[in-house]
C-alpha cells in the first residue's frame, strides 16, 4: 500500500508532480537531440539529404495543425458558438467556459434580472427575484446547462470577440495563466419587471398563469408562470421530482388548459367571418345534439338551481348578449349550425396544434405552443357543441389566449409576441378582418360594461374582455379572463388564468383589472 | 562516468556492444522514469479522489520498465546495430500511450490474466523477433514473396468479411481484434517489393510530349487495388483505404521519381473522394460535423466537440494527467485519446508529443535515404508514410483539422492490432537500419538464393572497408 497521504496536501503535489513529468520530457527531449550524434548510423550509407523535404512538409503539415489545434484549445473563447457549446453540454467544472462573467440581463427600464458575480475565485450566476422571472430568464449553471433566454441568448450574453487592444492583452493574460472570462453583453427585455412582480405576488400561493402584452408591437410586459422555480437553487432534486405543482413547467407558454368560455371569442369572430347575424333561441333547460349526451346549460340555470328557484333562460338572443352573458346554449347551437369544416378552417387560420417561436438564436428557440384542437369525426355533433364552448378535448396555453385578445385589439392581426425590442415586430397570422375585429370589442366592452365581469368595470380604463369558467376534469373549475385595454386604441392585452380559482369574473378578473389599471397607469 | 562510444564497433566483443548502445540505454531509462512520473500523477490523483489504491496499479509500469530493459539486454547481446534513436523514441511513445491507456482504465487490473496488461510487452517483443530475424539485410528475402503478400492482404480482408461481426458501424474479428490493421504492413510489403522488381518501366512514362503512364506495367497493380478498394469498402473501412492509397503513391513517386504519379494520384483522389461521398452517408455526416460542427452539435458533432471541450479546458498546460474528465468524450481512449492529451497535458502536452512523433518519423525517413537496398528504402518509405499519414489523419480528425477518419493515433490509440502492426513496422524498419545488404545492381540484381547468399557474403569485406574509411 502507498503511504497515507493527506489530501490537502494533494494539491501542492499535483502541481509539483504535473511540472516535475514536463522537466522530464524536456530532458528526454535534450538527451535525444545529444545523443544523436552519438547514435549514428555509421553502417550505412551516408544521408544524401533526400528526407529532408518530407520532413520538412511533415513538421510544417503538423505545425499547422498545432496552429489550428490552438484556435480552439487556447483562444477558444473567440469562438462564441464553442463557448456556448460548452456552457450548455460541458460538464466538466474546471473548464474556464464556465467562468466567464455573462451579460446581465435586464427588464425594459434597465433593471437587473440576472447577473454574474464572481466568489471566492469562481463566478456565480445570480438572480435577485428568484423564481419570479424564471420562466422567462431561465438559469445558467454548469451541471445543468442552461434554460430559457439564458440558454437562447447564450453567445449575447458571453460577448464576442474582444473589442479594443486591452481587451486582447487580456485574453492573451487569460490564455496563459487561466484567468477570469471576458465580461459578456447585457440583454434587455421586453419585461416589466414591477408589472411581473406584481402578477407573480397577485396569483400568491395559488397555481396560475399570466400573459400581459402589447397588442401593436407584440411587447411581453409580463409573462408569469406560478409556480415556479429559484434559479439561484438548481439541484437535481428539482428534476428528480414528481412535484404536482410542476415548478418547471412554463404554463404560460407550454401549460394546456381548456379554455372554456374564453373561446368563444374565436368561435364568435368566425361566425361573424361567415355573415352570421341572427338571433337563437336559449330554452333554460338546455341544449344537447342527442339524448344521449348530457344538456349543455347556462350557468344562470345551475345557480337558480342552488337557490331553489327557476330561471326562464335567456329566450332569442343575439351574439352581443350571448357573449355578454356568456351563454353556452347559443354557443353550443351556433358550433353545430356552422358545422365541422368552419371549425377545422377556424383551427388553421387561428394557428391551432402550432409552435410559434418569439425569439430564435442558432443555439436555441423562446416558443409558445399555441393549443390542441381535436379532429372531430363528421358525424360528432355534440363535440363540436362542446368544442363551441371551449369544452371537450380543446386545450389551449395562456399566451395562445393572450395572442387571439391581441388579435382582437390589433384589428385582426396576431403580433408575433416579442421578449426582446430589438426584434422587428412582424404579424404571425390574420386572425380575423378588421372588421370582425372592432365588432367583437365592442362585444367585449359589453362584457366588461354590462356583462359577466361587469365587477371589474372602472372608470379609470375602458376595459374589453372576456370571462372563462373552464371545467376541469381532475379538480375545480380553471378560472380564465382576457381582455384589453383602453378599448378604443388598444396598447394592452391580457390573458389571467388560475388554476381551480373557480369563477373567472371572481379570481382571474380582478388580477387582470388591476394589471391592466397599473400598467397603463406606467404608460407602457 | 560518462563512457565513450566506441568508434569501431566492430571487434563484436560484448562489452564493445554494451558501450555502443549507451545512448539508446540512457533514453531507455530517463523515458521508463518519465513514464513513472505519469503513473505517481495518476495513482496520485485517483487516491486524492478517494479510489482506494492498489499496489498491483504498479503492474503495467512494471511490465513496462521490464520490457525496456529486456529488449536492451537482447538488443546488446545480439550486436544489434539497428537505430538506437528510433528505438528510445519509440519506447517513450509506447510508455506514453500505455499512461494515456492506464489513465483512461483501458488496463483492467482485477484479473491478471487480461490481455491489456500484456500488450504492450508483447508488441516489444513482436518487434525485437522481427527486427532480429531480418537483421544483416535479411529483410531483402521478404520481396520474394511479394505475391505472397498481396495474396495475404486480400485473403485477410475476407476472411474478415465472411467471419467479422459488425461494431459501431465497422467489421471486427473475433474479440473486436482487428486484424484488417495487419494490411498496413503486407500490403506495404508487396508495395515495395512489386515497385522494386518493375521500378524501370513502372518509370517509362514515354517521350510523348504529353506523358502517358505505363499502363501495362500498372495493370496487375490496378487490379489488385481495384479488389482491394471493393473489400475495403465491403466493410466501409474508408480510413485504410486512403491511408493505403496515399501510400501507395507515394511509394510509386519514391520507387520511380515520376511526378506525375502525384498528381495522377490528386485527380484520381479527388475523383474517388467525390464518388465515396455520394455513396456513403456516414462520410456526408462527418463531412457535414467538420464544416459546421454547431449545425448538429448534439448529434453528429457531439463528440468531436466534447473532445475540444476538453482540450479548452486543459488550455496551455493541462490540469495534470488524471485530474480531467476525458470521460464526459465519447469512446476518448480510442480514436480521440489526443483530446484526451489535449485536456491533462495542454497545448504544451500536446506539442511535446508531435515531437517525438516528429522525431519518429524523422530518423524513419533518414533510414529510407541511407539504406542502400532499393527493396528496403521503399518498405522503409512505405511503412513511414503509413504511420504519418495514420497519425495526420487522427490528430487532424480530433481537432477539427480535417473530416474526422476514424483512424486511431500509432502507439497511443487503445487496440492491440494496431498497437502490434506498429511495432512489427518498426521492428522491419529496425532491420533495414541496422545493415544493408551487398549493393544490388539496380532492381535487376540475381533474386535466385545462391545470388542472394552471394550478395550476403560480400556485405561484410564491404562494410569493413567503408569503416575503415572514416
Amino acid at each position: 500500500m502507498s503511504p497515507p497521504l493527506d489530501p490537502a496536501i494533494w494539491p501542492s503535489l499535483r502541481l509539483a508532480l504535473h511540472i516535475a513529468f514536463f522537466m522530464a520530457i524536456f530532458f528526454l527531449l535534450k538527451q535525444i537531440l545529444e545523443l544523436r550524434e552519438m547514435a549514428q548510423l555509421r553502417h550505412l550509407a551516408r544521408p544524401k539529404g533526400a528526407f529532408r523535404i518530407p520532413l520538412v512538409m511533415i513538421a510544417i503539415a503538423f505545425g499547422a495543425l498545432l496552429i489550428y489545434q490552438a484556435s480552439w484549445q487556447l483562444t477558444g473563447m473567440l469562438r462564441p458558438q464553442f463557448i456556448a457549446f460548452m456552457q450548455l453540454h460541458d460538464r466538466r467544472e474546471f473548464n474556464p467556459a464556465h467562468w466567464i462573467r455573462r451579460g446581465r440581463i435586464l427588464d425594459r427600464n434597465g433593471e437587473v434580472l440576472a447577473y454574474s458575480e464572481e466568489i471566492q475565485g469562481k463566478v456565480y450566476r445570480l438572480y435577485p427575484d428568484g423564481p419570479v422571472f424564471s420562466p422567462v430568464v431561465g438559469y445558467s449553471q454548469p451541471r445543468f446547462g442552461s434554460t430559457g433566454m439564458e440558454a437562447v441568448a447564450n453567445v449575447h450574453l458571453n460577448g464576442g470577440a474582444p473589442a479594443d487592444l486591452s481587451g486582447w492583452g487580456e485574453l492573451g493574460r487569460q490564455i496563459v495563466g487561466g484567468g477570469q472570462g471576458p465580461r459578456g453583453q447585457d440583454l434587455r427585455l421586453t419585461l416589466d419587471a414591477d408589472l411581473q412582480r406584481m402578477a407573480v405576488a397577485r396569483i400568491g400561493e395559488r397555481r396560475g398563469a399570466i400573459l400581459l402584452m402589447d397588442p401593436n408591437d407584440g411587447d411581453i410586459l409580463v409573462l408569469a408562470s406560478v409556480p415556479s422555480y429559484d434559479p439561484n437553487r438548481i439541484s437535481s432534486d428539482l428534476f428528480m421530482s414528481q412535484d404536482p405543482s410542476a415548478p418547471l413547467l412554463n404554463r404560460v407558454t407550454q401549460g394546456l388548459y381548456p379554455p372554456g368560455s374564453t373561446f368563444k371569442i374565436a368561435v364568435a369572430a368566425m361566425a361573424l367571418e361567415r355573415g352570421f347575424d341572427e338571433r337563437i333561441d336559449c330554452p333554460a333547460d338546455g341544449y344537447t345534439t342527442s339524448s344521449r349526451y348530457p344538456k349543455i346549460r347556462d350557468h344562470e340555470y345551475y345557480s337558480a338551481l342552488e337557490h331553489g328557484s327557476r330561471w326562464k333562460g335567456h329566450g332569442r338572443i343575439d351574439m352581443r348578449r350571448a357573449l355578454s352573458r356568456s351563454s353556452n346554449v347559443f354557443f353550443a347551437k351556433l358550433g353545430v349550425i356552422e358545422g365541422h369544416d368552419a371549425f377545422r378552417a377556424l383551427g388553421e387560420r387561428m394557428l391551432m396544434n402550432r409552435q410559434i417561436t418569439l425569439h430564435r438564436t442558432p443555439y436555441g428557440t423562446y416558443a409558445m405552443r399555441t393549443g390542441r384542437m381535436p379532429r372531430l369525426s363528421d358525424r360528432d355533433l355534440y363535440g363540436l357543441a362542446q368544442l363551441a364552448i371551449g369544452q371537450g378535448k380543446l386545450l389551449v396555453t395562456p399566451a395562445y389566449m393572450g395572442l387571439l385578445t391581441a388579435a382582437v385589439a390589433r384589428q385582426g392581426i396576431a403580433v408575433r409576441p416579442r421578449l426582446l425590442d430589438r426584434d422587428p415586430p412582424q404579424g404571425v397570422a390574420r386572425f380575423m378582418s378588421a372588421d370582425t375585429a372592432n365588432r367583437l370589442a365592442d362585444m367585449m366592452r359589453t362584457v366588461v360594461a354590462e356583462g359577466t365581469a361587469r365587477g371589474i368595470d372602472t372608470p379609470d380604463l375602458s376595459i374589453a374582455g372576456k370571462t372563462g369558467t373552464a371545467q376541469n376534469p381532475q379538480g375545480a373549475s380553471h378560472s380564465w379572463f382576457v381582455g384589453f385595454a383602453p378599448t378604443q386604441r388598444p396598447t394592452l392585452a391580457i390573458a389571467v388564468l388560475v388554476e381551480e380559482g373557480g369563477y373567472g369574473s371572481a379570481v382571474a378578473a380582478p388580477i387582470a383589472r388591476d394589471l391592466l389599471l397599473a400598467a397603463h397607469a406606467k404608460g407602457d | 562516468m560518462q563512457p565513450k562510444p566506441h568508434s569501431r564497433p566492430r571487434t563484436d566483443s560484448l562489452a564493445d556492444a554494451w558501450l555502443a548502445r549507451w545512448p539508446e540505454r540512457q533514453i531507455l531509462v530517463w523515458s521508463a522514469l518519465t513514464v513513472g512520473l505519469g503513473f505517481l500523477m495518476v495513482i496520485g490523483s485517483g487516491y486524492a479522489d478517494g479510489r482506494p489504491t492498489d499496489p498491483r496499479a504498479l503492474l503495467p509500469l512494471g511490465l513496462y520498465a521490464l520490457s525496456l530493459a529486456i529488449m536492451h539486454l537482447i538488443l546488446v547481446s545480439a550486436r544489434f546495430q539497428g537505430d538506437q534513436i528510433l528505438v528510445g523514441t519509440l519506447a517513450f511513445l509506447a510508455g506514453f500511450g500505455l499512461l494515456a491507456q492506464y489513465r483512461m482504465g483501458g488496463i483492467r487490473l482485477e484479473d491478471l490474466s487480461t490481455p491489456d496488461l500484456y500488450l504492450l510487452p508483447g508488441g516489444v517483443l513482436t518487434m525485437l523477433a522481427v527486427g532480429l530475424a531480418l537483421m544483416r539485410g535479411r529483410f531483402e528475402r521478404l520481396a520474394d514473396w511479394t505475391w505472397a503478400w498481396a495474396g495475404i492482404s486480400l485473403v485477410l480482408v475476407a476472411l474478415l468479411l465472411v467471419f467479422g461481426h459488425r461494431y459501431r458501424g465497422a467489421v471486427y474479428g473475433a474479440g473486436l481484434v482487428t486484424p484488417t490493421e495487419l494490411l498496413k504492413v503486407t500490403v506495404v510489403l508487396f508495395l515495395a517489393g512489386f515497385i522494386d522488381r518493375h521500378g524501370r518501366r513502372l518509370g517509362n512514362w514515354g517521350k510523348a510530349a504529353v506523358p502517358i503512364p505505363p499502363l501495362r506495367a500498372l495493370l496487375p497493380l490496378a487490379l489488385f487495388w481495384i479488389l482491394l478498394a471493393g473489400l475495403l469498402l465491403l466493410q466501409r473501412d474508408l480510413g485504410l483505404f486512403v491511408v493505403l492509397s496515399v501510400t501507395l503513391l507515394l511509394m510509386l513517386f519514391v520507387g520511380t521519381g515520376r511526378r506525375g504519379y502525384l498528381i495522377l494520384g490528386a485527380l484520381l483522389a479527388s475523383a474517388a473522394g467525390y464518388l465515396i461521398l455520394e455513396i456513403f452517408a456516414h462520410g456526408q455526416r462527418r463531412i457535414a460535423a467538420w464544416l459546421s460542427p454547431f449545425e448538429d452539435p448534439t448529434g453528429n458533432s457531439w463528440q468531436i466537440l466534447q473532445g475540444l471541450s476538453g482540450m479548452y479546458s486543459g488550455g496551455l498546460w493541462g490540469e495534470g494527467f488524471g485530474e480531467g474528465h476525458p470521460e464526459y468524450t465519447p469512446i476518448a481512449q480510442s480514436d480521440f485519446i489526443y483530446a484526451v492529451i489535449g485536456e491533462e497535458l495542454g497545448f504544451v502536452g500536446c506539442t511535446l508529443l508531435l515531437i517525438f512523433f516528429l522525431i519518429l518519423f524523422g530518423r524513419m525517413l533518414e533510414i529510407a535515404d541511407r539504406t542502400r537496398s532499393n527493396f528496403g528504402r521503399l518498405l522503409c518509405v512505405g511503412l513511414t508514410s503509413v504511420l504519418v499519414i495514420q497519425t495526420f489523419l487522427n490528430l487532424g480528425g480530433v481537432t477539427k483539422f480535417i473530416p474526422l477518419t476514424g483512424i486511431t493515433l500509432p502507439f497511443i490509440s487503445h487496440g492491440g492490432s494496431s498497437l502490434v502492426t506498429g511495432f512489427v513496422s518498426l521492428g522491419l524498419i529496425l532491420a533495414i537500419s541496422e545493415r544493408s545488404p551487398a549493393r544490388r545492381q539496380g532492381a535487376q540484381s540475381p533474386r535466385t538464393p545462391t545470388g542472394r547468399l552471394r550478395a550476403a557474403r560480400e556485405t561484410r569485406p564491404d562494410q569493413a572497408k567503408r569503416a575503415r574509411k572514416r
